[in-house]
C-alpha cells in the first residue's frame, strides 16, 4: 500500500446512483466506496469500528444528516465518502428526522484529533441550509466534491 | 438566564456518548440551553449537529447558558455529563 497523500474526498468516493434503504445498508455502501478506492486495508475491521461507534451513540446528528465515522488501523488515509438517500432512512437520529445526506469519515489510527476536526468542520458547514440544499440537489459528482471540499477547508 | 463554565472531562471531548447525552439533557428540559467555547460563539445545545460542530476537546472549557423555568436543573444535568469520565 502506498503512502500517497490524497484529498480526503475524491470523485470515486461519491456515489449518486445507489440509494440505501436502511442504516446498515448505508454504512456498508459507504464503506464499499472507501474499500474500492483503496482507502481501507481491512474492511471487516473498519466495519467493526464503525458499528462500535454507532452502538455508543448514533451518528444521526439531526437535520437529515448521518455521519458514521471511525478511527482505525484498518484505514490507510483520511477519507470522506458520500451517498444520498432521497426518500430518507431511519438512522436513529436524535431529532427523529429521516436521514438523506450520508457521510462516512474514516481516519487512520495515528490520525490524532484529525477525525474530530473533520467532523466539526463538516458539521459546521452542514448547519447552513444552503450547504444541505446544494448537496441534496447536486447533479454531478464534481458538484458534490466541490461543496464538501469547501466545507472542510 | 444563568451561565456556567465547565472543563470537559470525557477523554474524547464533546463527542459520541457524552455529546448525545448532552443533547438529550438539553431536550428534556424546558429551558433554552446553549453551549460554546469559552471565547467563541455558542450554539443550541439541543441540536446534535450544532454540538458536533463545536469540536470541543477534552480539557477545554465549555460555556453553558440556560434560560427558562428549569434552567438550574438543566445546567446541573449537563455539567454532570461534561465532568464525568466516560
Amino acid at each position: 500500500m502506498t503512502n500517497t497523500t490524497h484529498e480526503p474526498l475524491t470523485a470515486d468516493l461519491v456515489d449518486l446512483t445507489n440509494e440505501p434503504e436502511t442504516k446498515p445498508e448505508a454504512i456498508e455502501q459507504l464503506l464499499d466506496l472507501a474499500v474500492e478506492s483503496g482507502r481501507v486495508r481491512d474492511r471487516e475491521q473498519a466495519l467493526e469500528a464503525l458499528q462500535a461507534r454507532e452502538a455508543e451513540a448514533t451518528t444521526g446528528v439531526g437535520m437529515g444528516i448521518g455521519i458514521p465515522h471511525a478511527k482505525s488501523e484498518a484505514v490507510v488515509s483520511s477519507t470522506i465518502a458520500f451517498i444520498r438517500a432521497p426518500d430518507g432512512i431511519d438512522f436513529d437520529a436524535l431529532d427523529d428526522e429521516p436521514v438523506r445526506l450520508l457521510f462516512l469519515l474514516l481516519v487512520p489510527a495515528d490520525g490524532g484529533e484529525e477525525h474530530l476536526q473533520m467532523l466539526s468542520s463538516l458539521s459546521r458547514s452542514l448547519m447552513h441550509e444552503e450547504t444541505r440544499t446544494a448537496l441534496m440537489n447536486a447533479e454531478s459528482v464534481d458538484d458534490v466534491e466541490s461543496v464538501i471540499l469547501e466545507a472542510i477547508k | 438566564m444563568i451561565e456556567r463554565t465547565v472543563t470537559v472531562v470525557p477523554e474524547n471531548g464533546l463527542h459520541a456518548r457524552p455529546a448525545s447525552q448532552l443533547v438529550e439533557a438539553a431536550n428534556s428540559h424546558e429551558s433554552q440551553v446553549t453551549i460554546g467555547p469559552a471565547d467563541g460563539d455558542s450554539v443550541n445545545a439541543s441540536s446534535m449537529l450544532a454540538v458536533t460542530s463545536l469540536g470541543v476537546e477534552t480539557g477545554e472549557e465549555a460555556r453553558l447558558t440556560a434560560d427558562g423555568p428549569d434552567e438550574s436543573a438543566a445546567l446541573d444535568a449537563i455539567e454532570s455529563i461534561l465532568t464525568t469520565t466516560e
